[in-house]
């Protein structure tokens, strides 16, 4: 201590500050940090963080705040761009601002305010994008962490950093070791990277806001400054020499010019709860955490000031998780994975053992050898399930309150609760209350929930309706999570309200929606929604793109959602005129296009069989569409004989069901497709397409059953096998009733009994006969 | 056990000069019952330095897993080390005994039919006829004999014993201390003392480890080497011992040899091609390391013995042949698929090779 209060006097005033070196996220340094503090009483407390933050760090340091919680700042304007600080319990940062707070010293963040941050970023991506080559290989400082890792006795950098800075026995010895460790990774790998500018930048601007306090009349040595140890030097020397030199010259604050200059994109800033399941999955924070409930126990282990706490919780958090997935763990096992850590530790020359230590134990005592026996609950133990919360009313994103205000109003709070409950909604108009607002009140939930559902917060499920088609009846399955929290807090991004976030991220699926189908359900959900505006977003969006759209299979789902809306969507109250003409020009295109496409093969005759009878579906539901045209195609794609056989046999049943064909014209068609001369599977192949539809309109006509019997008489057995394949697939379809009907009808025609028609047609097929079938498997069927 | 005429040394005759420079050289505690630190047991087994002593590493692979290996000794639990043939299980459990110790010759060897006298004690039954039951007549085990002296004892291949030899076991490691009845007479084991298993997952006639027995020992699973480049390390360090000690008259096989080798075996080991491209049908015994490695002396003996003192395609061939195709016809089919899909098509560089094993494999 003596020594180095020597050496602050030779240095320059400025090197008579207090900066105090941290890893962000690190137990020791939490706790020394306020060690350190205490021993030092400062007047000013400056922290490595955006300086537009310190308005948060009020409400961050009051007790209510549990945390994970983390700082956001997003920009207002897009492209959205944000920064994210998290803040765990044993963050030296969040540390510094409970003690503060104690001792009634100020307390403010120190680094470049976050609009500058999000203005250099963007600054940044654009070189990038102006053709500025990509860097090629690793990042300076990664490769750093690499030979870290190749060069520690460990074989693993964090497990360095554990034992040598997290078992740290005292406040000066840590303090030493971070500021050791940070410049000697500043004199590596700055002057090589990409982030050297921002660096430079980020330090002066420190070294501006020390200086402030120091002239503000704070003594320099009562100022005491926690940042990351990486910028040690920076703030005690001057970083203009790219951290090479020994951190002398002259010591530079940034000038209001040079911060003028600097590029600010306007931005917005939040205090969000966080949990540690995301904290364990930031890479890239310089200091991951990857195990954070691990991490947490160290901070109560320095606090009850037993050093090995953290050995025993972990074994026997990881023991707990065992043995709640019916592993049997016994007490000796726990006692025998610790002293095995403890050996390992021994065995590097460590006092306590590390993580992998710890791990590496419960892996060889507990789990057999197998890190697969104890994964889960290793998952379980280092990562935990732990979310911050803050109070009701503490820096609230607008959407946050919107949400909340709208829990209120529907009436949905006792369904913020973590048991998953169902709630049952009847959308129509309840008649027996008397106010508007309550008559709709089901309606409302509706649109509220299918808002969230929109933004992918985890809060109501919807589940499968018992009633088939009832549309106005919702199952939703509700359930809480603090984790729904975080993910209302980041729909900010997307608007300031549920309804503005939920709009634009309609907006945004149907500009990136794939083909007219992705885009009628966006106008689905719109609707579901209740939103006019994006309904009309998207059909606007429709319309340019069906433009396009030459797929008739594609233009028959879209019709069919669209028609879905039509019909059902006045239940929700909706102003769906804008619909009808871009389903009039759907429809529309769909009747020019649809006999060109059916000139195909039987595979793509499969999905315009459908497409064909969704089509008529929809002409039938809605009479602004042209009928009379409808019918016109469809006549002609049944009288054509170029088309697809199956197809034209398919329009020929629509038209037959709808009463457009009479038995006449039916017969007439039946004696010119199945006519010898005719191949037989062109034959039997419409066949199959008539038969598709209405059975009982094809039972129910006997002449019909005449003409096929008196054609199949007239083919030659060769001629007779390729059409029996074909009608086989066609009375596939057929119910056993509908056979025996069949049967009578063919049985009248040939003068017997029916019931012994219809014991060969629906009896088991017997040994000659499976023979005679095995023969047609020999048989070509050519490009049937 | 005088000189060099002995086919194969112990661990600790072999390599006697790094562990005497690792003693000589301690600067860390040693357990009771050590001859060395643990970590110069590390260094022995790993590799490294000891003053002017190079010492050669005898584990290559997963340093970690020898850490935990070492630790479990130092807290006085019985190791247990499982793996598939060939993974070097009996070596690691010798060498460590070798450092730990300096003594790694009290191995129960275990087979089907091992007893529970192997395990604790057997007599003299001429004596113990003629004298009763004395202190003289009793012929201890390995394990007795560790226990006594406060050392290290191995048990090869537990999962071949029977299950109730393998019971004999589970009180001894608990209460450590062997009693003779017949005696009235309890030895407790001293400081030092423990046990180093290694037992077999994947082969014929093995029996099951009870839970009780697994519970008293800290389990390490050995893998097979992770890369190609581990393999021909290892491969190439023993070929190079093994020559050594059994003069082989034939020079070291070539890089690329050792190469070959490695990548077939791997390929066949895993049912794919080293890039992953290409799948093929694995073969029905495990083609281990250890295999590699006795293929490779076996193709030095053929070569020094008959052929010209360097190791030929055709010597490698023969060797190969006898290695891949173990049991049926299956096997010998499997190895000429390997051979037609994926050799032949390697280029030149393997061509000769596979003409050699073609012609062979008939």
């Amino acid at each position: 201590m003596e020594r180095e209060q020597g050496r602050e006097k030779e240095l320059k005033p400025e090197g008579r500050l207090k900066v105090f070196g941290i890893r962000h996220l690190s137990p020791a340094g939490a706790y020394y940090v306020r060690e350190y503090l205490d021993h030092i009483r400062p007047e000013q407390i400056l922290i490595e963080g955006p300086s537009d933050f310190t308005e948060l760090i009020e409400e961050l340091g009051s007790e209510e705040v549990k945390p994970p919680v983390a700082v956001m700042a997003y920009t207002t304007e897009l492209p959205i761009r944000t920064i994210l600080y998290p803040f765990a319990v044993y963050s030296p940062e969040y540390q510094a601002v409970l003690w503060a707070r104690e001792h009634g010293c100020p307390c403010r963040f120190c680094d470049l305010p976050s609009e500058i941050f999000l203005g250099l970023s963007a600054r940044r991506q654009a070189e990038k994008e102006d053709g500025g080559e990509p860097k090629e290989g690793e990042s300076p400082l990664s490769f750093v962490y690499r030979r870290l890792d190749e060069q520690s006795d460990d074989g693993d950098s964090e497990t360095f950093w554990e034992r040598t800075m997290e078992h740290a026995a005292d406040a000066a010895g840590y303090r030493e070791g971070a500021a050791r460790f940070g410049t000697a990774l500043r004199r590596l790998s700055l002057g090589y990277g990409e982030d050297d500018e921002e660096t430079m930048l980020r330090e002066a601007y420190m070294r501006r806001a020390i200086d402030e306090a120091v002239k503000g009349g704070i003594a320099p040595e009562k100022v005491v400054v926690v940042t990351g140890s990486f910028h040690v030097e920076g703030l005690l020397g001057n970083g203009a020499d790219g951290g090479k030199g020994e951190g002398h010259g002259p010591w530079a604050p940034m000038t209001d010019r040079q911060l003028s200059r600097l590029p600010r994109l306007p931005a917005k800033k939040t205090l969000m709860p966080y949990s540690y399941f995301r904290l364990s999955g930031r890479s890239g924070y310089g200091a991951g955490n990857r195990a954070p409930a691990y991490y947490e126990f160290l901070w109560e282990g320095l606090c009850r000031g037993e050093a090995d706490y953290a050995g025993h919780r972990y074994l026997a958090t990881l023991a707990g998780f065992q043995r709640e997935q019916g592993n049997l763990v016994s007490s000796a096992e726990i006692i025998e994975a610790e002293r095995l850590a403890l050996s390992l530790a021994r065995l590097h020359g460590g006092r306590i053992p590390t993580l992998q230590d710890l791990r590496d134990g419960a892996v060889t005592c507990m789990g057999h050898g197998n890190f697969g026996e104890v994964a889960v609950a290793v998952a379980g133990t280092e990562i935990g399930t732990k979310i911050g919360s803050l109070p009701e009313g503490v820096s609230q994103t607008s959407i946050q309150s919107d949400f909340y205000r709208q829990l209120g109003e529907l009436r949905l709070e006792k369904y913020k609760s973590v048991t998953a409950q169902e709630l049952s909604l009847d959308l129509r108009e309840n008649l027996k209350v008397k106010s508007q607002k309550a008559a709709f009140m089901d309606l409302e939930r509706s649109f509220f929930l299918h808002r969230l559902k929109v933004l992918g917060i985890p809060f109501a499920q919807p589940q499968a309706v018992r009633q088939e088609r009832a549309t106005w009846a919702e199952r939703w399955m509700l359930r809480w999570t603090p984790e729904a929290e975080i993910h209302i807090v980041e729909a900010v991004l997307k608007g300031d309200t549920v309804e503005q976030a939920a709009s634009f991220a309609l907006k945004g699926q149907a500009e990136d929606g794939q083909g007219i189908a992705g885009i009628a359900k966006v106008i689905e959900e719109a609707c579901n929604c209740g939103m006019p505006e994006a309904l009309d977003y998207a059909v606007d969006a429709l319309q340019k793109t069906a433009v396009d759209a030459v797929s008739v299979a594609e233009i028959a789902e879209t019709s069919t959602r669209l028609s879905v809306v039509l019909r059902y969507g006045d239940i929700r109250r909706l102003n769906r005129d804008p619909l009808v003409p871009i389903l009039s020009q759907l429809f529309l295109r769909a009747c020019l296009i649809l006999p060109g496409e059916c000139a195909c093969d039987d595979p793509a005759a499969k999905p315009l069989a459908q497409a064909m009878c969704a089509l008529h579906q929809v002409s039938v539901d809605h009479d602004f569409l042209d009928g009379g045209r409808w019918q016109k195609t469809l006549a002609g794609i049944a009288g054509r004989d170029d088309l697809n056989t199956r197809l034209s046999g398919l329009a020929a049943a629509i038209l037959l069901e709808a009463g457009k064909m009479d038995s006449q014209e039916l017969g007439r068609e039946v004696e010119r497709r199945l006519s010898p001369g005719i191949p037989a599977e062109l034959g039997a192949g419409w066949f199959e397409g008539l038969s598709m539809k209405n059975h009982y309109s094809l039972i129910a006509r006997l002449n019909l059953w005449e003409k096929l019997n008196g054609y199949l008489d007239l083919l030659d057995d060769q001629e007779f096998k390729r059409a029996l394949v074909f009608l086989r697939r066609a009375f596939a379809d057929f119910t056993s009733e509908e056979k025996n009907q069949i049967a009578e009808n063919l049985g009248e025609i040939w003068q017997v009994n029916p019931s012994q028609v219809s014991e060969v047609v629906n009896g088991p097929v017997s040994a000659d006969e499976i023979e005679a079938l095995g023969g047609l498997d020999d048989f070509d069927f050519g490009d049937i | 056990m005088s000189g060099q005429n002995v086919q194969r040394l112990p661990a600790e005759q072999l390599f006697q000069k790094e562990i005497q420079a690792l003693i000589e050289n301690e600067k860390n505690p040693v357990p009771t019952g050590w001859q060395m630190s643990p970590r110069s047991v590390l260094t022995y087994i790993c590799g490294g330095r000891a003053g002017d002593v190079e010492v050669t590493p005898k584990y290559i692979g997963n340093k970690r897993l020898v850490e935990i290996a070492i630790s479990t000794l130092v807290t006085d639990r019985a190791l247990l080390l499982i793996g598939e043939p060939g993974t070097a299980k009996s070596w690691l459990s010798e060498h460590l005994t070798a450092a730990v110790n300096g003594d790694s010759t009290r191995v129960v060897q275990g087979t089907a039919g091992t007893t529970e006298e192997q395990i604790r004690y057997s007599w003299n039954y001429a004596m113990l006829i003629a004298n009763g039951p004395t202190k003289e007549a009793l012929i201890p085990s390995p394990i007795y004999r560790a226990m006594e002296q406060g050392m290290i004892a191995r048990v090869e291949e537990i999962s071949r014993c029977a299950s109730e030899v393998q019971d004999a076991l589970i009180s001894l490691l608990s209460e450590k201390r062997v009693s003779v009845p017949e005696l009235g007479v309890e030895v407790p084991a001293r400081k030092g003392f423990s046990i180093i298993a290694t037992a077999n997952t994947r082969d014929k006639g093995v029996n099951d480890m009870s839970a009780a027995l697994k519970r008293r020992f800290n389990i390490v699973v050995l893998p097979s080497p992770d890369s190609l480049e581990a393999e021909m390390e290892i491969v190439r360090t023993r070929v190079g011992q093994l020559s050594e000690s059994l003069d082989l008259n034939a020079r070291l096989p070539e890089e690329e040899v050792v190469e070959k080798v490695c990548t077939i075996f791997r390929e066949l080991r895993a049912g794919a091609t080293l890039d992953g491209k290409q799948k093929l049908k694995p073969t029905s015994g495990v083609l281990s390391t250890a295999e590699a490695i006795s293929l490779l002396a076996n193709s030095m003996a053929l070569a020094g013995s008959f052929g010209t003192g360097a190791v030929t395609d055709y010597d490698l061939a023969a060797g190969l042949q006898g290695a891949i195709v173990k049991e049926d016809s299956k096997d010998a089919k499997v190895w000429e698929e390997y051979l037609e899909n994926i050799m032949k098509k390697r280029g030149s560089r393997w061509l000769s090779l596979y003409r050699e094993c073609r012609e062979l494999n008939g």
